[in-house]
């Protein structure tokens, strides 16, 4: 699920946050940019894992800011194709299943990719599959897990500067992850605990 | 910004969750506070990692600094990928359903035999949740109670 990224920037500490010790400093300038953010084709960033490097500070001109070129390594949430992740559903449509984890939302497992004889039932608004005579129910907020086949990117990037187009590009989340969960093992987790002992 | 090296390693969610943890304790030791993205995000992610179905959750912790190292050697006699290890790290396979989740054409690379062996590696190394019975709850209750 985790990767480590190593990166190289340019980080800029503003006189406020001269009493800091510059460790702390970098590191938390670097947090407050990269953070609960994703990178394109790279994943959702969590934070600093370490300081590989940093150059002598340089006080920009008229500024007062200085500045540090930095190397570091990030940890960064990035299931791999084929990777199998735990998620819970978060609501269902005829289209599929949406599932989440506490702290990333845009999972989506499409009808095409749950088991044979599975149906949808309108009313309840959930999926159920029906095996042999027993009906299992993809409840809302149920623990699953799904294999992730494929991930989904958007550069946020407006077509024009107007507001409503920067609104507009915001809508679309800039990384989203396709799932499977047409295996045995995969789905809903009770179906597959132990029931022997 | 400039991306030297996009995957320079694989994390387990339990190096994950230990890092953040530690995370948490330091800057709580130094009164200090990361900015508000970073706290936001470490509380979601060490509440998902602690979630129900997740072997992290367990207490007492089943996982320790030397997990990977003894799994490793447990299952040497398997050809298991890098990636495949990860998630036998994270999922604790614990049955061949859920083994079968985590390997690629599993019956076709493993007979059954090397199946629950592989199952029983996963357990001796990083143990199980205990089963979740009728019991355990009417026992609470009397505990309660006091009677």
């Amino acid at each position: 699920m985790f990767i480590l990224t190593k990166i190289a920037d340019l980080v800029q500490i503003a006189p406020a946050q001269f009493e800091k010790h510059s460790r702390v400093a970098i590191e938390d300038n670097i947090n407050a940019k990269y953070s609960n953010r994703v990178i394109q084709k790279i994943g959702l960033c969590i934070c600093m894992y370490d300081l590989l490097w940093a150059s002598e500070g340089l006080i920009g001109h008229g500024t007062g800011l200085v500045n540090v070129n930095v190397e570091f390594r990030l940890i960064v949430f990035r299931p791999f194709k084929g990777e199998t992740i735990l998620g819970r559903i978060s609501s269902a449509t005829p289209e599929g299943i949406n599932i989440r984890t506490d702290f990333f939302e845009e999972i989506f497992v499409s009808y095409k990719e749950l088991p044979e004889s599975c149906e949808f039932n309108h009313n309840a608004q959930l999926w159920t599959w029906v095996v042999d005579d027993d009906r299992m129910y993809y409840d809302k907020n149920e623990p699953v897990r799904l294999s992730v086949i494929d991930e989904v990117w958007y550069d946020q990037v407006p077509e024009s500067t107007a507001e409503d187009a920067v609104e507009q590009a915001k809508k679309i989340s800039p990384y989203s992850i396709q799932g499977t969960m047409m295996k045995e093992g995969l789905g809903v987790c009770i179906w597959w605990d132990d029931t022997e002992e | 910004m400039k991306v030297l090296e996009s995957q320079s390693a694989l994390l387990t969610n339990h190096e994950v969750y230990t890092f953040l943890q530690n995370q948490a304790r330091e800057y709580q030791e130094q009164k200090r506070r990361g900015p508000g993205n970073l706290e936001t995000l470490r509380r979601e992610l060490l509440q998902y990692l602690r979630s129900e179905e997740n072997p992290l959750s367990q207490e007492p912790p089943a996982y320790d600094d030397e997990s990977i190292a003894k799994l490793l050697k447990r299952l040497r006699p398997y050809e298991i990928q890098k990636g495949e290890m990860v998630m036998i790290m994270n999922l604790r396979p614990v049955n061949i359903p859920m083994l079968n989740a985590v390997l690629e054409d599993m019956e076709e690379r493993f007979t059954a035999e090397e199946q629950e062996d592989i199952v029983a590696g996963v357990e001796e190394v990083l143990g199980k949740f205990p089963p979740k019975t009728q019991e355990e709850g009417d026992v609470m209750q009397t505990t309660e109670n006091g009677s």
